[in-house]
C-alpha cells in the first residue's frame, strides 16, 4: 500500500487525465452524432419544403413564370433544400409560424411535390436515357415552358450560375400573397398533368428523400447567412489587425497613464497568483526551448574546429541560462513557501489559462487549414492525438517518478510487488511486467 | 455629468457617451451606459450590474443568483487580488457599495489586456469545422480535481495500474472515434463541393450543412451570427473612441477620496488550493532544469577538451575571431530568451483553423497546408518520444541499482535480457 498523501496525489492526477480524455470523447461523440445524421437521409418532416422556390421565382426578373417548373429544374427529383431564411424581417429570432403560414406551407409543399413527381414522370417518359443522373436529367428533360433561368443546380458551374441569379435562398418574399401566387398555378398544373401520367409514377416516396451524397451539391446557403458570414469575417479581420494608427497610439498612451496612476498605491512585495502562474509558464517555456536548442546543437554533425568552437560556446551559454532559470525557480519556490495561504471562499480559483504561452496575442483571426484527402485528414488528426497523448504520458511519468521512486528505494525490507509494479509503470508504460525469481541457494537434490 | 472636452482631435462632446455606449454593447451582458455614469459618482444602484459583469469576466463559476451579495463581493475581491489588482484593499467587502471601485477594477482589466477581443474570441460563433493548429491548450497543467472529490486513504499500487490501463483504453477509443469522425467530415466536404458562396472555401462545413438540414437551427445560427457582428462592430467603434474613455477614467480616479491611512492595504494572498500544485510543478520543473544543466555540462566537456588541445598558436586574429563568435552566439541566445520572456509569437501557426478540403496543389497561399502541420507535429512527436524514453531509461537505471542491492533475486525483464544478473548466493 502506498502512503496516503502520495496516493491522493497520484489518484488525483490519474483521475484528472481520465476526465480530460472523457471530455474529449464526449465532444467527439457530439460531433459524430451530428455528422452521422447529416449523412443519412434527411427527415423531410424536419425540413419543410422551401418557400424560396416561389420566392426565387417571384424575384426573377422574368417573373410570371410559374414557380413549379423552376424548382424541379433546379432540384431534379426533389425540391432543393435551401434554408428558409428568417421570415419577413431578417433579423428576427426564431418565432413560431402562424397557422396561416403553416397552411400555406402545407399547400405549397403538396403542390411542389406533385409537380416534382410529374416532372419526373415526364422526363422519364420522354427521355429515358438522359434520366440516368439527376443532374443531366434536370437539365435536358425540361419540357415545361423553358425558363430563362439556367437550370443550374447541378455541379459547380450550375451552382455558380445559380448564384448570379437573384435566387436568394433566403426567403425575401415580400409577403404571403406573393408566395401564394404560384401556388394555385402549380396546383392547377399539377393535377392536370397528374391525371395523364398517374400510371407511370412508380415510387412516390423516393423523390422526397434527401441524401447528402446524391444531392449535396444542390444545397445553397441563404443570402442572409451569406451576408452575415462575410461581414463576420471582415469584422474579425479588422479587429485582429494590429495596425497602429495615430488614434490607437494615443489611446495606448492614455491607457498606460491610467494604469500607472492606478498603481500609484505602494506596490506589495508579495506576488499574486497570476504572477506566479505567469512566471511558472515562462520558466516552463524556457526549459523546453533550451532543451530544443540543445538537441539541435547536439544533433548537428561535427564540422571543422570553428564550428566546434561555436557549438561549445552555445552549449556554455545554454548552460548559463539554465542555471539562471534554476535560480529564478528557487527564488519563486521560497516566495511561494513563505506565503500564508488564505482559504478560498468557494469553487476553484479563477484564472484564465493563457493559450499559447505567456504574453502571446490570444486574438483570433480567420485562418484556414487545407487538406487534400480524407486519408490526410485522418493522419493529421491521428498525429495530433498522439502528440497530446505523449504530452500527457510525459507528465504522468514525471509525477509517477517523483512519487514512486522514493518509495520503492526507501522501503525496508523491499516490497517486491511494489518494485515490480513500479518497474512496469515507470519503465514499460504499464505495458509489460518483469518477473522476479528467488534464487534459491539450496541445490535441488 | 463630468464630461470634459479634452480636444485632442476626437469629435466633440458627443463622443464620450458614444464610447461608453460602444463599450457597453461590446461587453457580454454589458451594463448600460447609465451604470457607468452612476458608478463614477459611487452610486449604489450601479453595484449589482458591475459586480455581475466582473464576476462573469473573472471566474469560471456559473452565475449563481442565490449567492448573497456579500459572498459575491468577497469572491470578487479575492479574484482581483489573485490577478494582482493593486487597489484590492479598497474594494468593497460587503455587497452594498463601492461602485466606483468596481468601475476602476473594470478599467484596470480593460487596460491590461485586450479583454474585449479575448471575450469575443472565447464566445465566437463557429461557422466551420475547426481544428487547432497548435496543442498549446494542453500545456496548462492538468489541474487536480476541485476539493471535495476524494480524501481517500492509502491505495494499492494495483489501483494505479488499473487507472493507467483504463486511460490507455480511453485513448484508443478516442483514436477510433476520431478516425470515424474524420471520414465523415471528408465525405460531407466532398459531397457539398461547389455549394459555398465563398469560392475560396468551396464546400460547406458541418455547422452550415446542419443549418440547412434543420432550418430552426439555421435561424438560431444566423441570429447568433448577427449578434456577434453587432458586438464586433461595437468593439471596433470602441477602439476608435478609446482615448476619450481613458481620459474619463482619469477623471474618475481624481474623484476618489484620498488614501485612508487607517486601512493598510492587505497584501494579496496565494490561495491554499493553488499552493500545492504550484509547488509540485516547481519541483518537477526544477528537476528538469537540473537534468538539462547537467546534460549541457556533460556535452560541453569533450568539446572544451578538444578545443584546449587544439589551441596552438593564439594570435590576435584568433582572439578577435573568438570575440566575434562569442558575440554572435550571445545575440542568438538573447533572442531565444526573448521568446519565452516576452512571448514572441512562436514560429509555428497556432489557434483554431477552419478545415477546407481542396485538391488544388498550391492554393495561392490561402491557408495552412495540412502537410506542413503534420511535419511540425511529427517533429514534436519525435521530441516527446525521445524525452519519454530518456525518463524511462533513467527509471530503469534506478531500479537496476536497487535490484543490484538485493541479493538472491533474479530480475527478468519482459523482452530484453536480465536487468542485472545478481551474484547468486552460495550454491
Amino acid at each position: 500500500m502506498l502512503p496516503a498523501d502520495s496516493s491522493r496525489r497520484l489518484v488525483a492526477e490519474l483521475r484528472g487525465a481520465l476526465d480530460a480524455c472523457a471530455e474529449r470523447q464526449r465532444e467527439l461523440e457530439r460531433s459524430l452524432r451530428v455528422s452521422r445524421r447529416l449523412l443519412r437521409a434527411w427527415d423531410p418532416a424536419e425540413t419543410p419544403a422551401p418557400e424560396p422556390s416561389p420566392g426565387r421565382a417571384s424575384e426573377d426578373p422574368a417573373a410570371g413564370k410559374p414557380a413549379s417548373p423552376a424548382s424541379p429544374a433546379h432540384g431534379g427529383a426533389a425540391p432543393p433544400r435551401t434554408v428558409r431564411g428568417p421570415p419577413p424581417a431578417p433579423a428576427l429570432p426564431p418565432r413560431t409560424p402562424t397557422p396561416q403560414e403553416l397552411k400555406e406551407l402545407e399547400l405549397l409543399t403538396q403542390a411542389l411535390e406533385k409537380a416534382v413527381r410529374v416532372r419526373k414522370d415526364i422526363s422519364k417518359a420522354g427521355q429515358r436515357s438522359k434520366t440516368a443522373s439527376l443532374k443531366s436529367g434536370s437539365q435536358a428533360a425540361a419540357p415545361a415552358p423553358a425558363t430563362a433561368v439556367p437550370p443550374g443546380a447541378s455541379g459547380r458551374a450550375g451552382s455558380r450560375a445559380a448564384e448570379t441569379r437573384p435566387s436568394r435562398g433566403g426567403c425575401r418574399a415580400s409577403g404571403p400573397a406573393r408566395t401564394m401566387t404560384p401556388g394555385p398555378q402549380a396546383t392547377k398544373t399539377g393535377p392536370g398533368l397528374r391525371d395523364q401520367h398517374e400510371p407511370p409514377s412508380a415510387d412516390p416516396h423516393s423523390p422526397e428523400v434527401f441524401r447528402l451524397k446524391e444531392k449535396g451539391t444542390l444545397l445553397q446557403l441563404p443570402s442572409a447567412y451569406r451576408k452575415a458570414a462575410s461581414l463576420n469575417t471582415r469584422l474579425w479581420t479588422q479587429l485582429s489587425s494590429t495596425s497602429m494608427g495615430d488614434a490607437r497610439d494615443a489611446a495606448a498612451a492614455a491607457k498606460n497613464r491610467f494604469l500607472q496612476t492606478l498603481q500609484a498605491a505602494p506596490a506589495s512585495s508579495t506576488l499574486s497568483v497570476a504572477e506566479v502562474e505567469a512566471e511558472v509558464a515562462r520558466l516552463r517555456a524556457a526549459c523546453s526551448l533550451l532543451r530544443l536548442r540543445q538537441d539541435e546543437v547536439l544533433a548537428a554533425d561535427p564540422g571543422d574546429w570553428k564550428q566546434e568552437y561555436r557549438r561549445l560556446l552555445t552549449l556554455d551559454g545554454l548552460g548559463a541560462m539554465a542555471t539562471e532559470c534554476l535560480q529564478r525557480l528557487q527564488d519563486l519556490r521560497t516566495v511561494v513557501a513563505e506565503q500564508q495561504p488564505e482559504p478560498w471562499p468557494e469553487g476553484r480559483p479563477p484564472g484564465t489559462p493563457l493559450p499559447c504561452g505567456p504574453g502571446t496575442d490570444p486574438l483570433w483571426h480567420p485562418q484556414r487549414l487545407l487538406y487534400s484527402s480524407t486519408r490526410e485528414l485522418q493522419a493529421l488528426a491521428d498525429l495530433r492525438l498522439r502528440v497530446a497523448m505523449l504530452k500527457q504520458q510525459l507528465h504522468l511519468q514525471k509525477v509517477l517518478m517523483a512519487e514512486l521512486l522514493p518509495l520503492v528505494c526507501r522501503t525496508e525490507p523491499p516490497d517486491l510487488a511494489l518494485c515490480r509494479a513500479a518497474h512496469s509503470l515507470l519503465c514499460e508504460g504499464g505495458q509489460h511486467f518483469l518477473c522476479v525469481l528467488r534464487d534459491e541457494a539450496e541445490p535441488v537434490d | 455629468m463630468g464630461r470634459r472636452r479634452r480636444g485632442s482631435g476626437a469629435a466633440g462632446v458627443g463622443a464620450l457617451p458614444e464610447a461608453i455606449a460602444a463599450l457597453s454593447r461590446a461587453l457580454p451582458g454589458g451594463p448600460s451606459p447609465e451604470t457607468f455614469r452612476r458608478a463614477k459618482f459611487d452610486r449604489p444602484e450601479a453595484v449589482p450590474a458591475l459586480r455581475r459583469l466582473l464576476l462573469g469576466l473573472l471566474s469560471s463559476l456559473p452565475e449563481d443568483g442565490a449567492a448573497d451579495p456579500d459572498g459575491q463581493a468577497r469572491l470578487l475581491r479575492s479574484a482581483l487580488c489573485a490577478r494582482g489588482y493593486p487597489r484590492g484593499a479598497r474594494l468593497p467587502e460587503s455587497g452594498a457599495g463601492g461602485s466606483r471601485e468596481l468601475l476602476l477594477a473594470l478599467a484596470w482589466l480593460l487596460a491590461r489586456e485586450p479583454l474585449l477581443e479575448r471575450l469575443l474570441a472565447r464566445a465566437r460563433v463557429q461557422l466551420g469545422d475547426e481544428v487547432t493548429a497548435c496543442q498549446c491548450e494542453l500545456q496548462a497543467r492538468p489541474c487536480p480535481p476541485a476539493h471535495g472529490v476524494d480524501t481517500e486513504g492509502p491505495v494499492d499500487i494495483r489501483f494505479l495500474q488499473w487507472l493507467m490501463g483504463k486511460l490507455q483504453i480511453r485513448w484508443r477509443t478516442l483514436a477510433s472515434s476520431q478516425w470515424e469522425h474524420c471520414a465523415l467530415l471528408g465525405q460531407i466536404h466532398a459531397y457539398t463541393q461547389g455549394c459555398h458562396s465563398d469560392r475560396e472555401l468551396g464546400h460547406l462545413s458541418v455547422p452550415e450543412t446542419e443549418a440547412l438540414r434543420d432550418p430552426e437551427g439555421g435561424q438560431q445560427l444566423l441570429w447568433r451570427l448577427q449578434c456577434e457582428n453587432k458586438r464586433l462592430e461595437a468593439a471596433l467603434q470602441w477602439r476608435r473612441c478609446e482615448l476619450l474613455f481613458w481620459q474619463w477614467m482619469d477623471s474618475v480616479l481624481v474623484t476618489c477620496p484620498p488614501e485612508e491611512a487607517s486601512r493598510p492595504p492587505t497584501p494579496p494572498r496565494l490561495s491554499g488550493l493553488l499552493l500545492s500544485p504550484v509547488s509540485r510543478e516547481l519541483e518537477l520543473l526544477s528537476r528538469e532544469l537540473q537534468t538539462l544543466q547537467e546534460g549541457l555540462r556533460e556535452a560541453a566537456g569533450p568539446l572544451r577538451v578538444a578545443w584546449e588541445a587544439r589551441a596552438g598558436a593564439r594570435g590576435p586574429e584568433l582572439e578577435a575571431w573568438q570575440q566575434m563568435v562569442q558575440m554572435a552566439v550571445t545575440r542568438e541566445l538573447v533572442a531565444l530568451k526573448q521568446t519565452w520572456e516576452h512571448g514572441r509569437a512562436p514560429p509555428q501557426p497556432h489557434g483554431p483553423c477552419r478545415l477546407v478540403q481542396s485538391q488544388a496543389a498550391v492554393p495561392a497561399g490561402l491557408g495552412l497546408q495540412a502537410a506542413e502541420l503534420m511535419g511540425v507535429l511529427r517533429s514534436q512527436e519525435a521530441c516527446l518520444e525521445e524525452a519519454l524514453s530518456q525518463l524511462q531509461a533513467q527509471c530503469q537505471q534506478e531500479l537496476a541499482r536497487l535490484s543490484g542491492a538485493l541479493p538472491g533475486l533474479l530480475w527478468i525483464l519482459p523482452s530484453h535480457g536480465r536487468l542485472a544478473p545478481t551474484p547468486s548466493g552460495t550454491r
